[in-house]
């Protein structure tokens, strides 16, 4: 796809150089060169580019490309590590794509929300967290924008497999009805985060 | 004139396109978020921009072609017509 996009993109720019550097007369068949370099090979670069840009944004590495979550994809590539970050990162089906699969809204424009929200955190990232140490430790605690629900964990998790209801018997149908929340006791999530470490909870109790 | 504003819509068209391909190849190449989003917003309405404008210039070339097509057989049929004038009738 990007090798695609990227011969596209080299066609394009040929022509368009050609026409500008040359500068022929706009003859008919300079008009279909042109409408090959000015529309039709972009539009292929836009459309691939587009695909295989969407499909990076879900991957861990794009996730990690902002210092503020250093702490996070470090341990969850961390092979020693026993987070259920990690542990998740660990399972081939999700693979490299550990962050998005377990952070993206689970609805019909789930992927539309999840994206959107992204631009909020580009833009979060850019007025508040910039220059604020290797990891960010200089800025303001890092929060989901909206409780993690459980739905997130169903996705894999059956809540009708039978080791499921034997170990969840009590409060199945509270869990069920997302009144008690999967983190609330399996909270060893993101344990190396900086809003569990001891300097953000002193900073966080203060009124 | 118009030719020459055919000739400038062009060239303004080529530059257009060659910046946001650019703009969309450096994304690929470089997939940082700040690439992404600029090479998907101002990227593609720049292409799309530039695509309109050689649309542009493509429909004032034709009508260009057509309005000099139009002088060109009335000036024919004037001098047709003055050559039948100057004939001696029969």
């Amino acid at each position: 796809m990007k090798l695609v996009a990227l011969a596209c993109a080299a066609c394009s720019a040929a022509i368009i150089l050609w026409y500008l550097v040359r500068r022929p007369p706009l003859g008919r068949l300079t008009k279909v060169l042109l409408l090959g370099g000015l529309g039709l090979l972009p539009m292929v670069v836009a459309l691939t580019g587009n695909i295989a840009g969407y499909e990076y944004t879900l991957s861990r590495p794009f996730c990690g490309s902002c210092h503020v979550m250093g702490p996070y994809v470090r341990d969850a590539e961390d092979p020693k590590s026993q987070s259920l970050a990690a542990i998740h990162s660990r399972n081939h089906r999700f693979g490299e794509q550990s962050c998005y699969v377990c952070h993206a809204d689970y609805k019909i424009f789930g992927a539309v929300t999840t994206k959107l929200n992204g631009m909020r955190h580009l833009y979060r990232y850019i007025s508040e967290y910039a220059g604020t140490g290797p990891d960010g430790e200089g800025g303001p605690t890092i929060r989901l924008y909206k409780p993690f629900t459980n739905d997130k964990c169903m996705q894999c998790h059956s809540t009708a497999a039978k080791k499921y209801v034997e170990t969840h018997g009590d409060q199945l149908e509270q869990i069920r009805a997302g009144e008690l929340s999967c983190i609330d006791c399996h909270n060893e999530v993101h344990p190396t985060a900086l809003s569990r470490r001891p300097v953000a909870k002193k900073a966080e109790a203060r009124p | 004139m118009r030719h020459s504003q055919v000739k400038k819509l062009v060239f303004l068209s080529g530059i257009a396109t060659l910046v946001a391909v650019g703009l969309m190849a450096l994304s690929i190449v470089s997939p940082k978020p700040i690439y992404l989003v600029v090479a998907m917003s101002i990227g593609q309405a720049l292409g799309t921009a530039s695509l309109a404008l050689f649309l542009l210039a493509i429909v004032l070339d034709l009508q260009g072609a057509a309005s000099r097509e139009a002088s060109s057989e009335g000036a024919i049929e004037a001098h047709r017509e003055s050559v039948n004038e100057t004939k001696p009738a029969p």
